[in-house]
């Protein structure tokens, strides 16, 4: 990391991410945006620029909502940025704002990212009726069975491993009140008898959709102390890109994403990331994704992730040694746009200690992930309870 | 596929058939509602001045908006470019103006349609009021376009 540090001084997240038909796609991003002033303990005149991220346009059919959201969020007159990189763009935004306080250029941002899926079906937009090519309509969940069955013959690990990540992200959800499914009676028997979907992934296996924002207020090192609660350092940041297809692509555990995490944890000096690092928000979105990323990642050896979710290593409920998704993850709460920024946030919030039913005890140190199209784009970042 | 065809560049129609919900929120939902009712509100501003067609944010601070203010059916044009050939897109049959026009009561302009005789007949300052649509449904185009003050509606 160059001199310039980054603190995130302020998280806010909509009360409960859930479909809000009475509410305007600017009140939505407003809710969160507030939430991190208060955190922060700034007004709108604190900050210097915003930063805006969702997935495209399409999914609610309003061309450049950033244009329009501008006042909702006192951006008039400031320099408003939009990103946009697919389902990683939650993440992405907040590197973007991360990257502009590092640089010197702005001092203090409000970054937010949204999705209001309840004005859409963003699963089916995915999959439009083009000219000239077949219309399958497979949606997120078809993409990604092929590669959850080539997962599970790789590795050879039992096929009930995708319903205990259902069941563990869910009774995580059960200590957030800001998560869209609280399923209280949620075992593995539900999760087993819930509809198959696309083969071998079921409904409780899939995330739901969902309307939420989330946004941070990130500043320099010498405004890092503007709230009450102390701030997280950013450690690092990486993303990657690459084609959806390609020869010799490697679909299961992406170069992209192998890449992300060595650039990632090469920036923070970490090793052995089960061992570095406290606790881990990672983008699950059909189960069997977390023992994909526990390897790709490398938290675990190729082939050896899903034993780390069978002996409640990524448990919160079972003191395992790296709880991932603590939150209830992208499974109990998917606004698309937001749920890399989620994630980055939730990290961050641990490593404040203020993440209450939530927290991981003494959590110092936690990695957030997010990643986006085809397992193409990727953005992580790690931040810590003390400065780099 | 025959040689004739093997050196065509294909070209195909390509209509995105996809459908939304729209949830505009509580503040334009009100002024859209009232619409139905021919009634027009604005919202005032933080620093006093009536804002139409509302905003749910002040533009200037970025403070909540809540405080309707009903505003006149008439108003005064404040620019305006005349559309001598419609096109079918347009959907109006004849010549016809988009104007700026402020509502008396409120300090902003807006866009909307001016159904009047001919370009010569229009100059800034000059009064109109509201052709409201017959069939009113909570929509901006519940108001069909402005016409001059002194003009009878539905001539055009």
């Amino acid at each position: 990391m160059s001199k310039n540090r980054v603190a995130i001084c302020g998280v806010g997240q909509s009360a409960r991410y859930q479909t809000k038909l009475k509410c305007s796609m600017a009140g939505l991003v407003r809710e969160a945006a507030l939430a991190a002033l208060a955190d922060a303990g700034c007004d709108w005149s604190d900050i210097d620029a915003l930063i805006i991220g969702k997935a495209p346009d399409m999914f609610e059919g309003v061309v450049m909502p950033e244009a329009y959201l501008a006042e909702a969020l006192g951006g008039v007159n400031k320099p408003v940025i939009r990103v946009h990189t697919a389902g990683s763009v939650g993440g992405s935004t907040a590197m973007v704002a991360a990257s502009h306080i590092k640089s010197g250029l702005f001092r203090r941002v409000l970054t937010v990212a949204f999705e209001k899926q309840s004005e859409s079906n963003a699963h089916w937009a995915l999959s439009p009726s083009m000219p000239f090519r077949p219309h399958f309509n497979s949606g997120a969940g078809g993409m990604f069975a092929p590669v959850i069955r080539e997962y599970m013959r790789r590795s050879g690990a039992p096929d009930d491993v995708g319903c205990h990540v259902a069941v563990k992200d869910r009774r995580h959800a059960l200590r957030n009140p800001h998560a869209h499914l609280h399923l209280p009676d949620i075992d593995l028997q539900t999760v087993k008898d819930s509809p198959m979907l696309w083969e071998p992934t079921r409904f409780l296996e899939s995330c739901p959709s969902s309307d939420g924002a989330c946004a941070m207020v990130m500043s320099c090192e010498q405004l890092a102390d503007s709230g009450k609660n102390p701030p997280a350092w950013i450690h690092a940041m990486a993303m990657r890109s690459e084609p959806s297809f390609y020869p010799w692509r490697e679909e299961v555990s992406p170069l992209a994403s192998r890449e992300c995490a060595q650039d990632l944890y090469a920036q923070a000096g970490i090793t052995n990331p089960r061992r570095d690092l406290d606790m881990a928000e990672v983008y699950v979105p059909f189960s069997w994704f977390e023992p994909i990323w526990l390897e790709s990642l490398g938290f675990a050896e190729q082939g050896e992730g899903w034993r780390l979710t069978l002996d409640g290593s990524t448990s919160l409920d079972e003191n395992g040694d790296i709880p991932w998704n603590c939150s209830g993850g992208v499974l109990s709460s998917n606004p698309i746009g937001a749920s890399g920024m989620i994630r980055f946030a939730e990290a961050a919030l641990q490593v404040r200690g203020l993440a209450d039913k939530r927290q991981v005890d003494g959590a110092k140190k936690a990695l957030g992930h997010a990643y986006g199209g085809h397992s193409q784009f990727f953005a992580m970042w790690i931040v810590g309870t003390d400065k780099p | 596929m025959n040689s004739s065809s093997s050196n065509q560049i294909l070209e195909a129609d390509f209509e995105l058939g996809f459908t939304y919900t729209r949830s505009p929120g509580i503040i334009i939902g009100k002024f859209l509602a009232a619409l139905k009712q021919k009634k027009l509100y604005g919202i005032r501003g933080s620093d006093g001045s009536v804002l139409f067609p509302p905003t749910e944010y002040d533009p200037r601070t970025a403070a909540s908006l809540n405080d309707f203010v009903p505003v006149s059916a008439e108003g005064e044009i404040v620019s305006w470019t005349w559309i001598e050939t419609p096109r079918e897109h347009h959907q109006v049959k004849g010549p016809f103006a988009f104007a700026l026009i402020k509502l008396d009561g409120a300090d902003t302009p807006f866009l909307h349609r001016l159904f009047c005789d001919d370009a010569s007949s229009i100059s800034a300052g000059m009064k109109v009021k509201v052709d409201w649509n017959d069939d009113r449904c909570g929509a901006i185009t519940d108001i069909r376009g402005f016409v001059p003050l002194t003009a009878t509606v539905g001539n055009f």
